[in-house]
């Protein structure tokens, strides 16, 4: 028990860099992948292909790879950044195809007569966007929201192998010094479940101010 | 004296890919009229009043609203350019529609929802837009939901919205797509008579629709279509009395017979 306690500090440090790294990550994703989503919408026929082609390269291949290339492949012409940095941008360039396709099937929710309606009554596209499809839209997609920010944390270990000091590091690192095993995990485990916690919670509330009256039919 | 008719269409066509589900409507709509469109399902019917607001492009021929072309730079015949998106907008304007689901945006009060064409497309202050859209749903006999949300309407309620919506934009012709198909028949007749009492005040209507006596009483114009084609068109008492087209009498026929037997039931 004792030796449980003594964990505590650097598990602390450890979980704020985790929560760092992977909220920050998953801000930019979900943005990221809402502005994808956006242009694909409004300029089908010049970046639908793009699109698709972004999702099927990033989607397709391991984090692991994603996050190296960014790491110690950029160096090579010229852009370098600390390992934290590295994470943070390869990790958002990943969730963000996952967002986007979240934003898609939010978007493919919306029956399409109610744009028919909005285009019959004189509606432009931006209002219709903004006030008819972006609230159905984002009631929505806010449980799979909730869902990839959880996916982003957990994925966030992948950083452990490049030396950021996040919680899968830490524990790594404490059994190597120490050679107990179960203290750290345990500890590990801990903490994750902590931090996705507080996500699906956020997540809910979240839904709830929303859409504190709607009706869904 | 020949006014400036307010919906026309001449020889309009429309194919998706080598199936041409339109092969040259001709229709001329005046203030005040109501034309009803009747035919077998897939006969084009909904396909041709979906053309008259450019929710469906037609390909051949030419809509005119007002005396002014729709969807298009110019008429003719050969390769054209579609009209911007703010033009088809502005010549669509005095069009409105009624759809047969409804189409009701439902994350909107039914306050919203009628208002909502007049605020998103900035045609009225929000405080003008919410006091037309009131004077809407009262023609309609819903003030008293103005605050409720669709999904806790019935569907009859529900259709009303969708008039009132139609209404609050003070359209010059309004465009009803079915609008009591989607509905349980003990809910039709009130939506029916608000599109009576919209007929008694004037308004110029179009409406695609299944309901045979209500279109023969309340028509100046019936439109009989078949295969994308009209095959009769004139006044209800040619139609619905004395019609000498063969393939009309036999699309008649069930309805003629439902009215003599329930006539006869009565007796």
């Amino acid at each position: 028990m004792n030796s449980f306690l003594f964990l505590i500090p650097r598990f602390a440090d450890a979980i704020l860099v985790t929560l760092e790294v992977s909220v920050v990550a998953a801000f930019i994703g979900a943005l990221g992948g809402f502005v994808l989503n956006a242009l694909r919408l409004r300029f089908p026929r010049l970046l639908g292909a793009l699109y698709r082609i972004y999702i099927w390269l990033v989607r397709g291949t391991p984090y692991l790879s994603q996050l190296v290339i960014v790491y110690f492949g950029l160096p090579v012409i010229g852009v370098t950044m600390t390992a934290v940095q590295a994470t943070i941008v390869s990790l958002a360039i990943y969730s963000a195809a996952y967002f986007a396709e979240i934003f898609r099937a939010g978007w493919a929710s919306i029956p399409s007569g109610h744009m028919e309606a909005a285009r019959a009554f004189g509606i432009d596209r931006w209002s219709a966007f903004r006030s008819i499809e972006l609230p159905q839209a984002i009631a929505f997609v806010m449980p799979l929201l909730a869902n990839q920010t959880i996916l982003v944390i957990k994925e966030s270990a992948v950083a452990s192998i490049i030396t950021v000091p996040e919680l899968t590091m830490t524990a790594s690192d404490i059994v190597s010094s120490t050679y107990t095993y179960i203290g750290p995990y345990a500890m590990l485990i801990i903490c994750y479940w902590l931090l996705t916690q507080c996500v699906a919670v956020a997540f809910k509330w979240a839904s709830v101010l929303i859409a504190p009256s709607r009706k869904t039919s | 004296m020949s006014s400036l008719p307010i919906l026309e269409l001449r020889a309009v066509g429309k194919s998706y890919g080598a199936n041409r589900v339109l092969k040259g409507i001709d229709l001329t709509v005046q203030r005040g009229e109501i034309v009803s469109l009747i035919g077998p399902s897939g006969s084009g019917k909904t396909t041709a009043l979906r053309c008259m607001n450019f929710l469906e492009a037609y390909d051949e021929g030419e809509v005119w609203i007002k005396g002014q072309l729709l969807g298009y730079r110019s008429a003719g015949r050969a390769e054209r350019d579609l009209d911007s998106e703010k033009s088809i907008a502005d010549v669509r304007r005095p069009v409105s529609m009624v759809f047969q689901q409804f189409n009701l945006w439902p994350h909107m009060t039914v306050l919203g929802n009628v208002a909502a064409p007049l605020v998103l497309s900035k045609k009225a202050d929000k405080g003008d837009a919410y006091k037309q859209a009131l004077a809407a749903l009262k023609r309609v006999g819903l003030v008293e939901k103005a605050h409720a949300y669709p999904a806790s309407l019935s569907g009859g309620q529900q259709q009303r919205v969708g008039i009132a919506r139609a209404l609050a934009i003070e359209p010059e012709v309004m465009l009803l797509d079915e609008p009591t198909s989607a509905l349980d028949p003990e809910l039709v007749e009130e939506v029916l008579s608000v599109i009576r009492s919209l007929a008694q005040d004037g308004m110029t209507m179009v409406m695609v629709t299944h309901e045979m006596s209500f279109a023969a009483k309340i028509s100046d114009h019936v439109v009989f279509m078949e295969a994308g084609k009209i095959v009769e068109a004139g006044p209800p008492e040619q139609l619905f009395g004395n019609t000498r087209t063969p393939r009309l009498q036999q699309f008649l026929k069930p309805w003629f017979d439902r009215s003599l037997t329930s006539v006869a039931g009565v007796e």
